[in-house]
C-alpha cells in the first residue's frame, strides 16, 4: 500500500461531519476527482467543492500543494486581468496573492485603466501556507497523496456525445481503484515530462520530484486515442542572495500603497512599509559569448520543440537578438528567503557554464548558484479536442485544465477552472441542454479574458505555450481589471453557483453604489461658467455653451471624483469609497457602449450550439467538401466558433443553421 | 474577409429569430441595438432608362426628405411623387425623378424604405449614391443585405433559407470578383499598403502596452507611431478629397476570351471589336499579354480581353502571359472558351469528354460557382458537314457542358447565332443587380476609408491620456480598412510584435 495520508477537513458544519463519517471508506465514490495539486488543480478542487461536489484531490506530495514552481510572482499585464477574474468567481489565487505578496505594483499605471496590470512578488512559503490552509479546511474535499496510473473508462452513455465515459482512476503500484463521476486532469508539465540540463536528460516534471504520469500518458494516447503535442519551457538558476552585489543594480521599489488583487480585500497582508524591493541589471557581451560556447553541450536548445516566443531562455534571446543588452530582474523569493530569482536568465546549459554566465554580469560577478536552471519538455493534449467547458469531446466526464492544455503561467492555469465545475459535477447537464438549445455553461469572449483564453484554445489550438496578452481581447475596453466583479460575480453566483453569499452581496453593493453615483452625477447639470466658478483649474473650452453633467465633467483628465465630491459634498460624499471606479466608468462608458453591438452579435452566434456528434458528411446538409472537412476536424461547439474557423463560408453557415434548425424542430416535435 | 462580417450579421439575425422561437419561455431579449440605414442601386447596371436606388432603415424617411427636398411631410405611402433630386450638401439638382415611400413594417425589408427612380446614366446614379452617402447614419449596403433584412423581419420563411444560402454564395462571389478586379490594380496596392502600415502601428502600440514595463522596448517606438499615424491619415484624406487620383474604374461586363494556343482567340477578338486590334498569325503563342478593349455590344458596356493561349511553356515571357491569362479568367464575368474544332476527337461520342476536360483546364479550379461561360468551337469551315452535324448531335445530348456555339471566324459562319447568345448573357448579367457596379464598390470603399480616418482621430485624442483608448482608435481604423483589404487578427499583430521586439519577461 502507498503511504496514503488522508487529511480530512476540519468540518465547519456539523451536518457535513455526519455525512462524512458515514461514508468515510476507501470505497467511497466521489463526484469529482482532481489529479494534480498545482494552480489549476487547487482551483479546480476548490471550485468543485464550492458548488457542493464531494471532491478528491490526488497529488504526489501534499507538501508541494500551492508551490510556485517557477517565478515568485503573480499578475502583470493581461495575467493580472486573469487573477482579478478568478477572484471575481471566488477562486483562491487573488486572496492567496494578497496574503503572500511582498512587493505590490500596478504596471501600466500611466497607460489607461483597461490595461493596468496588478502584479506582486510573492513569498513562496506564505503562498503555499495560504493555499494549503484553505484547501485542507474545505468541507467536502479530501486530499490524498499518490500517483494515478490510469483512468477507468467504460462504454459511453449513448444519450451523450463521446466514445468513452470515465468512471474513476487507478492508483499506481497496484493501488486502489477510486470511482467518480468526473475526473479533472491538471498534471501540468508532468505528462511524459523530461528535464534537460546540458547534455543530460532525465524524466520528470519538476526538479527534485519523482517522474509520474507514465501510465496516464499511455491512457490518453493509446487507450483514448487523443492527439498530443510537445512543448518546452525552462526556469533560471536560483542565486544565493548574499553573494549578489546589489550596489551595481538599479533599485525597483513597489507601489507605496499596495493594491490588493481580491475584490473582497481592502488591504494586503503585508504592510506598505514591510514591502521589499527588486533589483534590475543587464546582460553583457560576455553573456553572449558563454551562450554561444554552450551550444554544443546544450541539447534543450538544439531541439526543435516549440518554446514560447515571449518568455524565452537567455540562450534563445541571445541567438535571436545578438549583441543586445537584455534585462535581468533580481527578484526576492520571500521575506526571509536567502535566494534570488533572476527573471530573464532561464537557461539549460551545464551547471558550470551557468555559473560562468551569471558571473559575466557585474552585479553577479561573485554570485553562487543554489540550484541550477533547467529546461522541461512535456506533452500537452491538443486543446481543439475539448468543448469550451474543457471536457474532452470524446470522453464523457473527463476534463483537462492548466498546462496540459498547452498554456503557460500560473494565472492561465487557474483561469481555466471556473468554466467547468458545474459540468464536472454532473449538474446543469440535462437532456434539454443538447443540440440547438441553451448556451453551454462557459464564459464568452465578450465577458471575460477567461473566455478569450478558452475560446482561443479550443477553436484555434496552440502552436507555442499560450500566454495571455491584452491584445488578444477584442473587447479590451470593456473587459477591465477594475470591473471583473461586476462582469462575473453575479453570473458566478446565479448561473454557476461557485460564488459565496458574502462575495455576491459585496458585488451587488458595489454595483448599486456605482449606479447610484453615476445617476447622481447625471442629475447635476450646470452651465460652463458655473463649472468654471466651482472648479477653477479645469480648462473647459470657451466656446462650449450647453449644460455639462457631472459625469461629463469626469471626462476631463484633471477632474477627479473627489474634486466633485468636495464641490457637492451632500450629494456625492457617500460614494467616495468608489471614487476611482466611478472615474473609470465615466471615461470608459461611451467607448463600451460602442462595443455593445459587436458584443451582442458575438453572443448571438455563440448562443446557437451545434450538436457535438453532428454528421458533417451527411448528404442532407448542403456543404462543399472542403467545408465539411474543416467542420468535421474542428467540431465547433457553437455557430460562432464555426464562423471563426478559416475556410467556413457565410453560405455554409446558413446551410448549417438551416439544417440544424430543421433537425431540432423534428426532434422536438416527437 | 470583409464580407464575412455582413454575413455574420445575417446569421446573428437568424440566430435571434431562431433562439427566440426555440426559447419562447426565455426572458433574454434580442437587444440588437440601433440598426444602420443602408442604401444601394437596386436595378442593374448598364444602359437603362430608369435606375432604382433603394434606402432601408430608420433614417430612410429623413434621407427621403433631404434628398427629395421635402421640408415637412413624407409622401403618402406607396404613391409615386415627381420631385427634383438634390444633393443636400450643395442643393445642386442631380435629376428629376419619382420618389416612393414604404413605411415599415409593410415593406420588402420590414423597415422604412425610400425608393428613388432616377435616370439611368452613370453620372446621375453616382451623384445620388454620393448624396445619400453624405447623410449621417447611412452607409452603402453590403451584398445581399436587403434580402438579409427581409429575412430578419420574417418576410422570408425558413424554407426559403436554403435559397438564401445559394443567393449569398452568388452575391459574395460576384462581389469578390468585383473587389478582386479593383484590388488587382494600383488602388489595391494603395489600400494594402495602408493596411500594412496601420497594422504595424497598432502592433507597436500593443507591444508598448503589453510589454514595455520590464522589457527593452525602445522609447522611440511610440514616437515613430506618432509620426506614422498622421501621415497615414493625411494620405487617406487626400485620396478621399481627390477624386481623380484613384485608378479610373473599369466599368462594364468583363468578357474574357480564353483557350489553348492557336485556336483563333485573337481572330474572334478582332471580329468583335471590328478592327485588327490584336495581331493574328498562324504561329502558336502570338498573343503574350492581355489585349483589352471597351465595346458596346447590343447596348451593354463590355470590357473585352484577349489572352495568351494556355499551354506549358519554357519561354518566361509567354509563361507570364499564361499566368495573366489565368488571372483574367478568374476575374471574368463571362468567359468565352475557344476550341479548335479540328483538334476534336474523330469519334463523335468522345467529344463531350474531351470538351469537359478542356473546360476544366481553362476555367479556374475549385470554383464551383457557375460563372457565365460559352464554349465556342471555331474553325468549322475546315470540317466536313456530316462530321459537324454528328458533333452537334452528341452535344445536344450532353447537358452538363457550357452552352456551345459552332462557328468559323474565317468564313463568319455561325457568328450571328453566337452574337445573339452573347447578348442574352449580357442582358442577364446587366439586368442583374448582383453584377457589382464599380461606382457602388467605390462608394463602399469611401465609406470605410472615411470611418478609418475618423477612428484615427481617437488616437490623438487619447494618446497622452489613456493609451488603451488610443490603441482602440487604431483597432477601429484597422478594422474599417480590413473591410476592404481583409481582416487582421490578433495573432498577426502578435507576429509583428515578436518579429520586431525581443520580449524577455
Amino acid at each position: 500500500m502507498l503511504p496514503v495520508r488522508r487529511l480530512l477537513a476540519q468540518p465547519r458544519f456539523p451536518s457535513f461531519s455526519l455525512a462524512r463519517s458515514s461514508s468515510n471508506s476507501s470505497h467511497k465514490r466521489y463526484d469529482v476527482i482532481v489529479v494534480g495539486g498545482g494552480h489549476a488543480g487547487t482551483e479546480a478542487a476548490a471550485a468543485a467543492t464550492r458548488i457542493g461536489a464531494e471532491t478528491l484531490l490526488i497529488t504526489q506530495k501534499i507538501q508541494t500543494i500551492g508551490a510556485l514552481s517557477c517565478n515568485p510572482s503573480m499578475g502583470g499585464i493581461g495575467k493580472g486581468h486573469l487573477v482579478k477574474e478568478v477572484d471575481a468567481l471566488d477562486g483562491l489565487m487573488g486572496r492567496a496573492g494578497d496574503y503572500a505578496g511582498v512587493h505590490f505594483s500596478i504596471l501600466n499605471r500611466r497607460k489607461g485603466p483597461a490595461v493596468w496590470g496588478p502584479r506582486a512578488q510573492l513569498d513562496r512559503s506564505r503562498y503555499k501556507e495560504f493555499i494549503q490552509s484553505e484547501l485542507l479546511n474545505m468541507p467536502r474535499l479530501t486530499v490524498i497523496e499518490g500517483s494515478v496510473e490510469g483512468l477507468l473508462v467504460s462504454a459511453a452513455d449513448p444519450e451523450q456525445p463521446g466514445k468513452h465515459r470515465v468512471t474513476g482512476v487507478r492508483m499506481a503500484d497496484g493501488g486502489d481503484k477510486i470511482l467518480c463521476s468526473s475526473v479533472v486532469l491538471t498534471t501540468g508539465t508532468f505528462l511524459s515530462g523530461s528535464l534537460f540540463m546540458g547534455r543530460t536528460t532525465s524524466p520528470g516534471g519538476r526538479m527534485g520530484e519523482a517522474p509520474s504520469c507514465a501510465g496516464l500518458s499511455h491512457s490518453l494516447k493509446e487507450v483514448l486515442g487523443l492527439k498530443l503535442g510537445r512543448l518546452k519551457t525552462g526556469t533560471p538558476p536560483r542565486i544565493i542572495r548574499e553573494t549578489v552585489n546589489f550596489s551595481l543594480t538599479q533599485l525597483q521599489l513597489p507601489d507605496p500603497q499596495p493594491t490588493p488583487f481580491s475584490f473582497i480585500n481592502t488591504h494586503t497582508h503585508c504592510k506598505p512599509e514591510e514591502q521589499i524591493p527588486c533589483h534590475l541589471t543587464v546582460t553583457t557581451p560576455g553573456v553572449d559569448r558563454v551562450v554561444r560556447e554552450s551550444l554544443p553541450v546544450n541539447s534543450h536548445v538544439q531541439q526543435d520543440t516549440k518554446g514560447p516566443r515571449y518568455c524565452p531562455s537567455i540562450e534563445s534571446r541571445v541567438l535571436r537578438f545578438p549583441g543586445r543588452q537584455h534585462q535581468v530582474w533580481l527578484e526576492p523569493e520571500g521575506l526571509n528567503s536567502d535566494l534570488i530569482y533572476p527573471q530573464g536568465l532561464s537557461m539549460t546549459m551545464p551547471p558550470e557554464l551557468q555559473l560562468r554566465l551569471i558571473r559575466e554580469i557585474p552585479a553577479l560577478s561573485q554570485a553562487e548558484i543554489h540550484t541550477p536552471g533547467y529546461g522541461v519538455q512535456y506533452d500537452f493534449v491538443c486543446p481543439t479536442q475539448l468543448f469550451p467547458w474543457l471536457q474532452l469531446k470524446s470522453v464523457q466526464g473527463l476534463f483537462l485544465a492548466g498546462q496540459i492544455n498547452g498554456t503557460t503561467g500560473y494565472e492561465e492555469a487557474a483561469a481555466q477552472v471556473p468554466v467547468f465545475p458545474l459540468r464536472a459535477c454532473g449538474r446543469g447537464v440535462n437532456a434539454g441542454r443538447t443540440a440547438l438549445s441553451l448556451p453551454p455553461l462557459s464564459l464568452s469572449r465578450t465577458e471575460s479574458y477567461i473566455g478569450v483564453l478558452i475560446d482561443d484554445l479550443v477553436v484555434h489550438g496552440v502552436t507555442e505555450p499560450y500566454r495571455m496578452f491584452t491584445s488578444r481581447a477584442e473587447f479590451r475596453t470593456s473587459l477591465r481589471p477594475d470591473n471583473a466583479d461586476l462582469r462575473l460575480t453575479p453570473k458566478g453566483r446565479e448561473e454557476i453557483g461557485c460564488v459565496s453569499q458574502h462575495r455576491y452581496q459585496e458585488a451587488v453593493r458595489v454595483q448599486q453604489g456605482l449606479t447610484e453615483a453615476l445617476s447622481t452625477l447625471n442629475s447635476i447639470s450646470l452651465s460652463p461658467p458655473c463649472w468654471r466658478e466651482k472648479l477653477s483649474d479645469v480648462g473647459i473650452s470657451e466656446n462650449k455653451s450647453t449644460l455639462i453633467s457631472g459625469e461629463e465633467m469626469l471626462l476631463y483628465t484633471d477632474v477627479s471624483f473627489s474634486m466633485l465630491a468636495s464641490t457637492f459634498p451632500d450629494l456625492l460624499s457617500p460614494y467616495l469609497e468608489f471614487a476611482e471606479r466611478i472615474k473609470i466608468e465615466a471615461v470608459y462608458r461611451p467607448h463600451c457602449e460602442k462595443q455593445q453591438r459587436e458584443m451582442e452579435r458575438m453572443r448571438e452566434e455563440e448562443s446557437l450550439s451545434l450538436p457535438p456528434d453532428f454528421d458533417y458528411f451527411s448528404q442532407q446538409v448542403s456543404l462543399s467538401n472542403e467545408v465539411r472537412e474543416i467542420l468535421d476536424r474542428a467540431r465547433p461547439s457553437t455557430l460562432g466558433a464555426a464562423m471563426r474557423l478559416k475556410g467556413v463560408t457565410p453560405a455554409a453557415t446558413v446551410h448549417l443553421l438551416n439544417y440544424v434548425t430543421k433537425t431540432d424542430r423534428k426532434t422536438r416535435g416527437k | 474577409m470583409s464580407l464575412s462580417r455582413c454575413w455574420r450579421r445575417a446569421l446573428r439575425m437568424t440566430a435571434v429569430r431562431l433562439r427566440v422561437r426555440v426559447r419562447c419561455d426565455s426572458s433574454v431579449s434580442s437587444a440588437a441595438g440601433p440598426v444602420d440605414t443602408i442604401y444601394a442601386l437596386s436595378s442593374g447596371q448598364g444602359r437603362c432608362g430608369v435606375a432604382v436606388v433603394r434606402v432601408s432603415g430608420p433614417a430612410a424617411g429623413g434621407a427621403l426628405r433631404s434628398v427629395a427636398g421635402l421640408s415637412r411631410a413624407l409622401p403618402a405611402p406607396r404613391t409615386a411623387l415627381l420631385r427634383s433630386i438634390l444633393n443636400p450638401q450643395t442643393n445642386e439638382v442631380l435629376d428629376r425623378g419619382l420618389v416612393l415611400w414604404f413605411p415599415g413594417p409593410h415593406s420588402f425589408t420590414g423597415e422604412d424604405i425610400a425608393e428613388f427612380h432616377i435616370h439611368g446614366g452613370p453620372a446621375v446614379i453616382n451623384g445620388v449614391l454620393q448624396a445619400l452617402g453624405s447623410l449621417p447614419g447611412l452607409r452603402p449596403a453590403e451584398a445581399g443585405e436587403f434580402t438579409q433584412r427581409a429575412f430578419h423581419a420574417g418576410k422570408l420563411d425558413l424554407t426559403e433559407v436554403e435559397g438564401l444560402g445559394d443567393l449569398i454564395h452568388a452575391e459574395t462571389e460576384a462581389q469578390r470578383r468585383q473587389a478582386l478586379r479593383q484590388m488587382a490594380g494600383d488602388l489595391g496596392q494603395l489600400y494594402n499598403d495602408w493596411s500594412q502600415r496601420l497594422k504595424r502601428c497598432l502592433a507597436h502600440v500593443e507591444a508598448f502596452i503589453d510589454f514595455s514595463e520590464g522589457d527593452l522596448i525602445e522609447d522611440g517606438v511610440l514616437n515613430q507611431v506618432d509620426l506614422d499615424v498622421p501621415q497615414l491619415q493625411m494620405e487617406i484624406e487626400n485620396h478621399l478629397c481627390d477624386e481623380r487620383r484613384g485608378e479610373r474604374l473599369r466599368s462594364g461586363v468583363q468578357v474574357v476570351i480564353a483557350g489553348s494556343t492557336n485556336v483563333g482567340k485573337s481572330s474572334l477578338f478582332n471580329i468583335l471589336c471590328q478592327r485588327p486590334a490584336a495581331i493574328v498569325s498562324p504561329i502558336a503563342g502570338t498573343t503574350r499579354d492581355i489585349v483589352e478593349t471597351s465595346l458596346d455590344i447590343g447596348g451593354f458596356p463590355v470590357l473585352l480581353s484577349d489572352t495568351a493561349g494556355l499551354r506549358d511553356t519554357g519561354d518566361c515571357v509567354e509563361k507570364e502571359g499564361v499566368r495573366r491569362a489565368r488571372h483574367m479568367v478568374e476575374l471574368a464575368d463571362v468567359t468565352l472558351v475557344l476550341v479548335d474544332s479540328t483538334q476534336l476527337p474523330q469519334e463523335p461520342p468522345m467529344v463531350s469528354g474531351f470538351l469537359r476536360e478542356y473546360l476544366m483546364n481553362v476555367l479556374p479550379s475549385g470554383n464551383n460557382y457557375k460563372q457565365q461561360r460559352l464554349l465556342i468551337l471555331n474553325k468549322i469551315d475546315l470540317l466536313p458537314k456530316e462530321h459537324i452535324s454528328a458533333i452537334q448531335n452528341v452535344l445536344t445530348q450532353t447537358s452538363d457542358l457550357a452552352p456551345v456555339c459552332i462557328l468559323s471566324c474565317h468564313s463568319r459562319e455561325g457568328l450571328e447565332r453566337f452574337l445573339t447568345l452573347l447578348q442574352d448573357r449580357l442582358k442577364t448579367l446587366c439586368g442583374d443587380p448582383l453584377a457589382g457596379s464599380p461606382s457602388l464598390t467605390q462608394t463602399r470603399h469611401r465609406a470605410h476609408l472615411q470611418n478609418c480616418v475618423e477612428a484615427l482621430n481617437q488616437y490623438y485624442q487619447y494618446r497622452n491620456v489613456d493609451l488603451a483608448l488610443a490603441a482602440e482608435g487604431l483597432r477601429l481604423g484597422l478594422s474599417s480598412l480590413g473591410r476592404i483589404t481583409g481582416k487582421v487578427g490578433a495573432e498577426e499583430i502578435l507576429d509583428v510584435i515578436f518579429r520586431d521586439f525581443c520580449i524577455g519577461k
